[in-house]
Order: C-alpha cells, then structure tokens, then sequence
C-alpha cells in the first residue's frame, strides 16, 4: 500500500533493534559481555573508584555508630538533616525500573525492553542506598529491627500511627517486589548464560541462578503469567512507595510540608528523577558495552520525552504551590514560600527550578532530545536539582519554623558530604558489578518486539 | 468479528439513520422542557427556590462540563503518544467534545447572576462578606467579578479552540485521508495539554473549590480532573454500546476496545481514590482548623451518610467489580460499571457543591433531577446533531486499520 509508506515516513518510529541484527545477534550482543574474558580497563579504574568511595562511607558509618549522630550537622531547628534528603533522593531514583517495567508495560510500550533490565536493576541499587539513610539515621542502630512489628514479650509495638513506619513497609514492600520482578525477568537469560556456558563453575552458578528454566511453552506460559500479575502489583507500588515518602512530610503541620498535592507531586517527580539516571548510566553503559543497536536512540529520545513530561509535572505542582501558599491567605505559608524563593535559601530554590523545570525545556525540540551530550547535561542537572529539591523541601521549612527565636542556618558537616559521596560508591560498585556478569539487556524480551517475532505483520 | 468490513459496511456502520433526527429532537424538546419549567419555577416557587436552582444548575453543569473535558484530554493525550487502539473510539471523544460552545451557553446565566452581584452560589461575589473576614480580605485580589468573567473567558477560549482544532482536523481526513493531518494535530499536542492542564485546574478551583471561598487544597484541580477522565470514559462506553444496540459501529468497537475502556475506567477509580484519600488523609491527620472545616462541614448530619456511600460505590466496589478482565470483555458487565460509575460522579459533585447550601444535612430536590436531565437532554440532542453530520469513526485515520485488528494478550 502506497498509503504505508507515506505513514512510516511522516509518523512512525525507527525499529527497536538496529544494525540489522537478527536473534542470535541480539544474544551475542548482550549475552557477549557476560561471557568476555576482557574487562574494560575503564570498568576496572572505575570499579576501584566506587570500591574506596564504598570504603569511605562503610568507615563514616562506623565513625556515626561509635561517636553517634552529632557527628552530622543535624541540630535544632533543622533536626533531619543530609540524611532525609538523601533518603528521598534516592529512593526517588528507585522509581524508574519500576515504572518502565510495570506501567510501560501494562501500557504496551514496546521500547521498554531495551532498558528495562538496567532501569530495574538501578532502582534496586537505589533503594539500597536509601534505606541505608533512615537505617542509620535512627541513633541506636543495633536496634533497627524494632522498627518492625515483631511480637515480643514486653508487648512493645512501633508507633503504627507514624508515616515513618509506613515508610518501612512501603520502602520493603516495594524493594521485594522489584528484586521479584527483576529476578523473574532474569532466568530466561541466566539459563541462556547457563546453555552457552564453556566453563564448569559458570555452568554450575548460572545454572544455579537459572532455577531449572527449560523454556518449554509450558514455562513460558507461567512465566508470562508470572510477569503480568507483577506488573500489576508493581503498579500501585510506583504510586505507594513516594506517595508515603511525602506522608513523612505532609501529615505534618510545617508550613511548605502540610499540603496535599504533594503525593501525586512526589510520584511525578521520584519517576523524572529516576528516568535522569537511566539516562545518566545509559548512554556511557552503551558507549562502554556496544549496545547501541540494542539502546537505540529511539529509546533515548523517549525517556527524555518521559523527562519533559514529569519536568513539567514538577513545575505545575511548584506553581501550584505557591499559588495556593498565597491563595490560603494563611500568613506561615505564604512566607514559607517567599522565604524559600528570596530567603536566606534563596540559592538552592533557584537551582532547584533551573535544573528541573527550565532545563528539561530544551526537549521540546527533537534536535537537542536525540543530542547525546544535551542529554547529558540535562539528566545530570536534574540529578542535581532533584537533590536540590529535597533540601529545599526539607532544611527551609525546617529552619523558618513559628518561633524566629528558634530559626537557624543548617551546615552540612564533612561527614554528612562523605556519606552522600560514599553512598554513590555504594550505587555504582553494585551497578558495575551488575553491569560486567548479569545480562544489561533482557535479551528474551527484545527479541518479542523484533519484527521477526511477528512474522504475521509482513 | 470474523471478516473485514467491506467500504458498504463500514459507510453503513459509520452513518447515522434517519432515525436519530427524531431522536435528537426527542431530547432537545425534553430537555429544553425541563430547564425552562425548572426556571418557571425557580422563580414562582416558594422562598429560597433561586437558589436551590443556582446550585442543582451548577452542579448538572459541573457534571457535563467534567466529561466534555475528560474527551478533551483524551483526544489529546492520543495525538501526544501517538496513540493507536484508540482510534475507532476518538470520534466519539470528539463529538462529546464538541459540547464546549453549549456548556459556555450554558453557563451565562450563572455568570450574569455573578455580574448581577448575586452571591447565592459564590459567596465571594459579596464584597461585604468578604471585607468582613481577614481571611478573605486577602483573596479579592483573585475573587472578583472581573477577573472571574476574564479566567472563564480564557478556559473557554482554550476549551473550544482546541476542541475545534482536533474534530475539524479529524473530520478533515475523513474526507482526504492526509496524514500530514495527523502530524499537524501532533504538533500541537504538547501545547494543548499544558494548557489544558491550567485551565481544568484552575476551573475546579473556580467552579467548585470556590464556592468555599476560605477552603484551599492543592490537589483539588487533580481531584477534578480525575472525575473528569473518569467520567468520559464512562460515557464514552455508554455512547458506543447504545450506538451498537442501534446497530452501528458493530466490528468498528470490539470487545479489544471495551477491555481497554474499562482498564481506563478501573486505572481512573483507583486513581481518584488515591488522590481523594490523599486530600483526606492529609487534612484529616495534620487537623489544622482552616482546612479540615470543609469535611467536617461534608461529614455533618446525613452528609457523612453520603461520604460513606462515595467511598464504596464511587472506590471499593467498583475496584473489586472491575478488576477481572471478563468484566471489562462482558458488555453488560462493562455497561453497569459505566452507568453506576457515572453516577457516583454525579453524587461526588453534588457532595462537593450542595453542603454549602444544606449545611445541616441531605435535602434532595426536585430540581437536581429536573436540571441534570435537562442539561443532559439538550447536552444529547446536541451530540447526536454534530453526529448526523460526520462519521462514527475516523475511517481514514492511518491506524484506523491497526486499531481494528488490535488484540490484547
């Protein structure tokens, strides 16, 4: 039909694999990495990179845990501190696997094959690292496990009215469904690994790690089960997990933290923050790895849509409130939000909306949405000015609070900055160790939206 | 379905009859029959009758203007992801759509009465009452005649504009199947749900958060909005399978568009659930006085009977009635969920709106009845009007064909 090709031309999208590679080149493509015996001298400068940033922050734990949580620039007023903010900040970053793989997929979203396994096994690293923060954030860490509803002889319970402890059902929940989601979506490849293996110990441990996969029609029937019911409980998790995070916030009194968009504000934003680092580790892990067939820039262009979208979503809920902060006519609100913009915070609010509401501008145009250095930046400026806005949304409410004699100006300590820093030490040893032995793309699920799977569209 | 439609069929499937003339003058006639003898006795009735109108009229208005809206979301949010299984079921969208020029007449007279400085529906409209709270003293730079008249000029303006925009264009390539079309609607995707997002928002603050002129909560627009969704894509269930009851579209919507209606309809009940139990929480938990006044306010007397009643039929049973897939494949199933639904919609606003009126408890009245259906009279008649002159479905849409053949796993 002449009527096709003028519509391929003028709306569709290129296909999701390029450089003409077929099944077997796909798996070699991916399954090649694993199997190499040459590591990149890079992953190796920057694995030991990460191993002493690791290093830095396990020892800034022991310094916390001998000398306790004065060490940190917590104080009265602004009792959490770097520590909050990082918390969310990263758990934030958790949210795009999630996303990609659940709600992109409910929504039939073919493109999220090719980054849904790296995006998944980001959010898990993150969420590591973020429920490293309120773990170690509670003073007497020994007895963190109090912090969960064990029965006990002395009938002592935790504050179930506290959204801190929702916040540990939330975060664990959503942690355990992740790590299923992605494990599940793993074994088909690990038992690939397994199938082409030439060594007895990687023979024995990926097909350990393979939990017996045949990939009989039987299997795969289950499996495909398997990942729907998933994706719908991962669904409302994406939702839940920031949604209780701004409960910590919200729930309260403190003007700029009482208001009630800030559920949905959370969600847009946790998932523009996620979306940013998959940008961020996706386009050097293709670079480093030869993925670009696989992670075409087809997929990049539509995270940085993803990116516009959320940035945008952002910005409606900061206008908002400021809107209503005015509109309330209730006189704390109105200067929280002055003081957050002319105030002594006055720096951090401005990056804060630079990095997330006028740099994700640049994206309106396709020029700059398929430039791999603009989309650098860009995802590395919201890094930044997501970061930014936990602080905002922390330390300013929290310094201002109703008694002027009690307002201060938080510092940061060194051991606050080095923890911040370790803890990206901490990311990036697991995301390079994942990188170089487990599959970075879901080779079973790419090929499903490779036009040879669908022999019936020619 | 089991053969593809021939060019007959699908000209046959896709034209209305002779029949729906009658049938829209059927529903003008009613309806026009109803506003005006509400309005005859709106103002021959016994006291206080004006403004049991103003607020039953409001809310009737609220309720078609929140679906007209939800159409035009939807149609923008295809054009924005290029969308594909949706397009059999966007003309419909598109004609709901077309409402917009009604709903604007529709409400002068609540913008006269505004300019007349009647204050029965917004209490701002008094200048006394509001100089004689601190509170509101603040707001008038916002709540005043003049620029109310200007904002609902613009959401107009945008509304219609917009409106216009798709269904012409649409409808266009009807005629020549151009697919530059299709990328030009594109093109203007983006702008039109920016503002579409400030417009809905700002409306529900004007329309429905306002008329508690001390209440404020920043969700509100998003709460509006996801009635807004909610509702069209129960309607737009109801339009199609009456539309197949009278024999058309019949292998144009098939079970495949059903199940993605109601997996919308489902997404959009769990959805304002979550953002009606995060204004509640939030409000509830922190307990400041100059919030939680406005539920306490929806849960006084027989009120709270009704919260009750929206918090199951409107969230938990239809979360549990929709989740199965054989729901949203059985059209008398989906057909249920999508009238029960819109209902709920209907009682979620008057729940909203009419406290301000009775605030001791639940006084229903002849004319919520009387002005929905007339509003919902002249609101069909009008639809099946702009239907007769066009197709059902965007026969030449370049994924008309791929949105036919469309399955779900």
């Amino acid at each position: 039909m002449t009527s096709s090709t003028t519509t391929q031309s003028v709306l569709d999208q290129p296909p999701l694999v390029q450089g003409g590679l077929d099944f077997a080149g796909v798996t070699q493509t991916v399954i090649g990495v694993v199997e190499s015996k040459e590591t990149p001298k890079i992953w190796f400068a920057l694995f030991g990179v990460s191993v002493i940033l690791l290093l830095m922050l396990l020892g800034m734990i022991g310094h916390l845990i001998w000398t306790g949580v004065g060490v940190w620039g917590n104080n009265v007023p602004v009792a959490w501190g770097w520590p909050i903010v990082n918390f969310v900040f990263w758990v934030g970053i958790g949210h795009a696997g999630t996303l990609i793989s659940a709600i992109l997929f409910l929504f039939r979203q073919g493109w999220r094959t090719g980054i849904n396994r790296f995006a998944e096994a980001m959010t898990i690293f993150a969420v590591i690292c973020a429920g490293l923060f309120p773990g170690i954030h509670i003073g007497r860490v020994w007895l963190a496990y109090w912090l969960f509803p064990i029965p006990n002889q002395m009938e002592m319970w935790p504050q179930f009215r506290s959204p801190l402890l929702w916040d540990v059902f939330a975060v664990s929940t959503y942690f355990t469904v992740s790590a299923m989601f992605w494990y599940l979506g793993l074994v088909p490849d690990i038992a690939t690994i397994r199938d082409r293996a030439t060594t007895p110990i990687r023979k024995l441990i990926y097909g350990l790690l393979a939990l017996g996969w045949r990939g009989s029609a039987r299997q795969w029937h289950r499996y495909e089960r398997a990942y729907l019911i998933l994706a719908a409980l991962s669904t409302p998790l994406v939702l839940s997990v920031h949604s209780v995070v701004s409960f910590d916030f919200a729930v309260s009194q403190i003007p700029g933290w009482h208001t009630t968009i800030f559920p949905p504000y959370f969600v847009a934003g946790a998932i523009f923050s996620g979306f940013a680092m998959v940008v961020t580790l996706a386009v050097p892990a293709r670079a480093l790895f030869n993925m670009k067939n696989l992670i075409t820039d087809r997929h990049l262009e539509s995270m940085n849509k993803v990116i516009l979208a959320t940035g945008m979503m952002v910005g409606y809920a900061y206008s908002i409130e400021f809107f209503i902060a005015w509109y309330s006519g209730n006189a704390l609100e109105r200067f929280t939000f002055i003081n957050r913009a002319f105030g002594w915070y006055a720096w951090a609010y401005w990056i804060m909306v630079s990095c997330n509401v006028l740099a994700p501008q640049v994206f309106w145009f396709k020029k700059m949405r398929t430039s791999v250095p603009v989309m650098m930046v860009v995802a590395i400026l919201v890094n930044v000015g997501m970061w930014f806005e936990r602080f905002v949304i922390v330390i300013t409410s929290l310094s201002r609070d109703y008694l002027p004699s009690s307002w201060g100006y938080f510092s940061p300590t060194g051991v606050d900055i080095a923890m911040f820093v370790g803890s990206f030490g901490l990311f990036f040893t697991l995301f390079l160790l994942f990188l170089r032995f487990l599959p970075m793309v879901a080779v079973a699920e790419v090929k499903n939206v490779m036009d040879q799977a669908h022999p019936s569209h020619h | 379905m089991a053969h593809a439609l021939t060019a007959d069929e699908l000209r046959q499937q896709t034209t209305l009859g002779e029949d729906a003339s009658s049938w829209s003058n059927r529903l003008l006639g009613i309806g026009l029959l109803l506003l005006l003898g509400s309005a005859a006795y709106a103002f021959a009735g016994p006291e206080g009758s004006w403004r049991q109108f103003q607020f039953s009229y409001h809310i009737a208005f609220c309720f078609f203007l929140s679906m007209t809206l939800g159409a035009l979301w939807f149609v923008t949010i295809h054009h924005l992801v290029g969308a594909k299984w949706s397009t059999t079921v966007r003309r419909v969208a598109e004609l709901t759509m077309g409402s917009f020029p009604l709903l604007l007449v529709l409400f002068l007279p609540t913008l006269f009465s505004v300019l007349k400085g009647d204050d029965g529906l917004f209490l701002w409209v008094s200048h006394e009452k509001m100089e004689s709270s601190h509170l509101l003293h603040g707001k008038i730079a916002f709540l005043n005649p003049t620029f109310f008249i200007v904002r609902v000029a613009i959401y107009f303006a945008v509304w219609i504009g917009f409106a216009r925009f798709f269904a012409s264009n649409s409808r266009a390539q009807d005629l020549n199947g151009d697919v530059m079309l299709t990328a030009k609607m594109r093109k203007l995707a983006p702008l039109a749900i920016i503002l579409f997002a400030l417009t809905t928002t700002f409306a529900a603050f004007d329309f429905l958060m306002a008329l508690e002129p001390e209440w404020f909560s920043t969700i509100f627009g998003v709460y509006f909005f996801a009635g807004c969704a909610l509702s069209f894509f129960c309607s737009t269930i109801v339009i199609t399978m009456l539309a197949q009851e009278k024999g058309r579209l019949q292998g144009i919507v098939t079970a495949e568009h059903y199940h993605d209606l109601g997996k919308w309809t489902f997404a959009f009940v769990f959805f304002w659930g979550y953002i009606a139990f995060s204004q509640f929480m939030l409000i509830w938990y922190a307990n400041l006085p100059e919030e939680t006044f406005w539920f306490r306010d929806r849960f006084e007397g027989s009120w709270i009977s009704i919260a009750v009643f929206i918090l199951l039929g409107h969230l938990l049973i239809p979360f549990g009635g929709l989740v199965s897939r054989h729901v949203k494949r059985n059209r008398a199933a989906l057909a249920f969920w999508a009238v029960t639904l819109l209902l709920m919609h209907w009682v979620d606003l008057y729940w909203i709106a009419m406290p301000v009126l009775h605030e001791k408890g639940v006084e229903f009245h002849m004319f919520d009845v009387s002005l929905l259906l007339g509003i919902g009279g002249v609101f069909a008649g009008l639809w099946l009007k702009r239907a007769q002159g066009g197709l059902l479905a965007p026969v030449k849409d370049p994924y008309f064909e791929a949105s036919l053949r469309f399955k779900n796993m």
